[in-house]
């Protein structure tokens, strides 16, 4: 493999980790607040034909991406709305997002099945003045589109804000011991619903992203094609840590890429199928070694994760 | 505002504080259940879902009660469409009671998809070895056998990880759907293997298996086998989990497993044994669709969500075996309905089946809470302001 293609194959994992990047930023927020949502393909699938139906009316992106965004948070509101106020099972509940999320962009996408987006209303690259001409670096991650490096300052916020300010701590109170932080006269409710529908805004966000940027047409089948679940995997993967989904992110997308180097690199004993099956074969690898005890300890799942809050249940 | 004086710094007793907090709405947790709220409640929840899809028919130009109508004439009110809605719920009380035995003992398999297409695969593939040697009945026997086996197979590993590490089985079995549905269009579109019809020319698809192996039909409608398998699935599970030495370990297990742990039950082969049986029931669901359905390994008829759609059924019977069966010919009836949707004139998409689904489940899940609480509004007066004020040693 010479260097101008692994410098592409590179490049394209790094685009291709963004989506999940994003999502799984999102989610991981959801979880430090105790949220499970396993809606993220649902909101993923939603904010994309949102994005899609908006960037094709206005043919802006960036209006579109706005509306793919709102309309994840308002299926996460949803979710809050019957995980945290009803006590529902949060499990059923992401699920039924996944489902209603599906119907509900197939339904709204059936006119524009197949339909590519104009030219002019998808992202355009932008390349970073001075970086750009770094050997391999270069290629690889500043000739990207804006939404990446947004993305990467999306994953520092997220860790600022989780570790060193005081909201974040008190999001961190809240998943770990919402009891205990209903003492300390946080509010616990409002601080799960805010984070719910963050966790929201950055999944439809994705979905948008996906849309503008990573695939030629609307098409409900291969738009998301299961990438919410594996962002859902990531956030374990990356053990509740920004950073680290950042950079799972990036190996994710190098096994999404890996299928299209291989076979420009003329690999075919190894069927497209069975790549496929990589990232997700390595989740379920590296969710059972992180299981072994003494590594557990250090994975950090906020405690109190799926577990509903009733005060005077406590 | 500084750090140290945040808002959340503030007492509780603030008045400011207490007359925001009277503005959310509140529970209470009812004392004693009447019984009619465990019908009205399914009911209404279905009612509301109904009214949130036909504002979204009214949004994009359709006639909810056109849709509606045409929905249930094909679905409930012929001889044939009711025979088309119970081969529809055959497989969903298959996969709505592999989740129902898994969400008793608070295990999430979430893997059901998953399993069934295993399920499939090893049953089409048992009748294609088996081919026209042995008599149909002991073809169709081994394909359900086949079936069990290929989703306790495919749950295995998660079932052990859980069991002795812990490892989260909603993720491990939520990630396998994904690998089981790429395994599945290997075998059909990717290889020439046992599965794929050799004579098929450019669209691939899955080789038919032996007619002996079909299973049988009753009269001229597509009601198969599978619908009576099913339903002694649900006496099975019914049985066991009332009336067997498992069942009331199950029990124990789900209420507190370190309960089950204090009263000798052997927690991890309990875990290992429900997720197998979880596992079981959607692989039996695979081979339904083979023998009774498809009739070859067939990824699109296989691959339309019968496994999340289990999930639904198993929310919305309340883990009720019994229930199972009305559940799935309801939610049966919604997904029939949806290709004779295609067929009005107007050409409404089939999805508002699926959105109706996800819509009923919704409002399921929501109304779900009427059952254990009182609802409070915030702009009802009443008694539960007493339980949602803070209470003076809150601070």
């Amino acid at each position: 493999m010479n260097e101008t293609v692994l410098a592409m194959t590179l490049a394209a994992a790094v685009a291709a980790g963004t989506p999940l990047a994003l999502a799984a930023i999102g989610e991981l927020i959801t979880e430090r607040a105790g949220i499970l949502n396993l809606g993220v393909e649902g909101m993923m699938l939603l904010g994309a034909v949102t994005t899609f139906l908006v960037a094709l009316a206005t043919g802006s992106p960036w209006l579109g991406m706005a509306a793919g965004a709102l309309a994840g948070a308002g299926l996460s509101a949803a979710h809050a709305f019957l995980t945290i106020s009803l006590r529902a099972n949060q499990i059923v509940s992401g699920l039924a997002l996944v489902i209603f999320g599906t119907g509900l962009s197939t339904f709204l996408g059936r006119p524009v099945e197949g339909m590519p987006l104009p030219r002019e209303s998808r992202l355009p690259r932008m390349s970073i003045e001075i970086l750009q001409d770094l050997p391999l670096l270069g290629r690889v991650l500043f000739q990207q589109d804006v939404v990446v490096y947004a993305t990467w300052i999306i994953a520092a916020l997220t860790a600022f804000y989780l570790f060193r300010t005081r909201p974040g701590l008190s999001l961190r109170a809240v998943g770990e011991s919402p009891a205990t932080a209903d003492v300390m006269g946080l509010r616990v409710n409002a601080i799960r619903y805010v984070h719910t529908i963050v966790g929201g805004l950055l999944g439809g966000g994705a979905g948008a992203y996906l849309m503008l940027a990573r695939v030629p047409a609307w098409s409900q089948a291969a738009t998301t094609n299961g990438i919410g679940f594996i962002a859902i995997a990531l956030v374990v993967f990356a053990s509740w840590r920004p950073w680290r989904a950042l950079l799972g992110a990036l190996i994710f997308g190098l096994a999404l890429r890996a299928n299209f180097a291989l076979q420009a690199a003329g690999v075919t004993f190894v069927p497209a199928e069975f790549l496929a099956m990589t990232p997700y074969l390595l989740t379920i690898l590296v969710l059972i070694v992180l299981s072994f005890s003494d590594l557990r300890r250090r994975a950090g799942a906020p405690e109190a994760l799926g577990v509903p809050y009733a005060r005077e249940e406590r | 505002m500084s750090a140290l004086t945040g808002d959340e710094a503030r007492p509780r007793t603030d008045p400011d504080r207490a007359g925001r907090r009277r503005r959310v709405l509140s529970l209470e947790r009812r004392a004693a259940v009447p019984a009619w709220i465990y019908v009205a409640v399914p009911v209404i929840a279905v009612l509301l879902a109904l009214a949130a899809g036909a504002v979204f028919l009214l949004l994009t130009g359709h006639s909810p009660f056109t849709v509606y109508r045409v929905m249930i004439q094909a679905s409930f009110a012929s001889t044939f469409g009711f025979a088309d809605t119970l081969v529809s719920a055959t497989p969903l009380i298959l996969t709505g009671l592999a989740a129902l035995v898994s969400f008793r003992v608070k295990l999430w398999n979430i893997g059901a998809e998953g399993q069934l297409y295993i399920g499939a695969v090893c049953a089409s593939g048992v009748a294609i070895l088996i081919g026209e040697s042995l008599p149909g009945w002991a073809n169709i026997l081994m394909m359900l056998a086949a079936g069990a086996f290929g989703g306790m197979l495919f749950i295995l590993i998660p079932a052990i990880a859980r069991a002795w590490l812990r490892t989260n089985e909603i993720i491990t079995t939520l990630l396998l759907n994904s690998v089981a549905l790429l395994f599945i269009n290997w075998l059909i579109f990717g290889s020439r293997s046992l599965w794929r019809d050799p004579a098929a020319g450019q669209f691939p698809q899955g080789l038919r298996i032996p007619d002996a192996a079909y299973f049988p039909r009753w009269g001229a409608t597509r009601v198969h086998l599978g619908l009576l398998v099913a339903l002694l699935a649900v006496v099975a599970i019914w049985f066991t989990l009332n009336r067997t030495r498992f069942g009331f370990r199950m029990k124990i297990l789900g209420d507190s497993e370190s309960a089950a742990r204090y009263a000798g039950v052997p927690v991890r082969l309990m875990v290992v044994a429900v997720l197998l049986l979880s596992g079981a029931l959607a692989g039996l669901a695979g081979a339904a669709d083979v023998g009774g359905f498809s009739r070859r390994l067939d990824p699109h008829s296989l691959a339309i969500g019968m496994g999340y759609a289990g999930i639904i059924v198993a929310a919305l019977s309340r883990l009720n075996p019994g229930s199972v069966i009305l559940v799935a010919i309801m939610l049966g009836g919604v997904r029939n309905a949806g290709t004779a949707l295609q067929s009005l004139p107007e050409r409404v998409p089939m999805e508002i089946a699926v959105m109706l689904e996800g819509a009923i489940l919704l409002f399921a899940l929501g109304s779900e809470v009427l059952v254990r609480y009182r609802i409070h509004w915030p702009w009802s007066k009443g008694p539960a302001l007493e339980s949602s004020t803070p209470q003076a040693g809150a601070t």
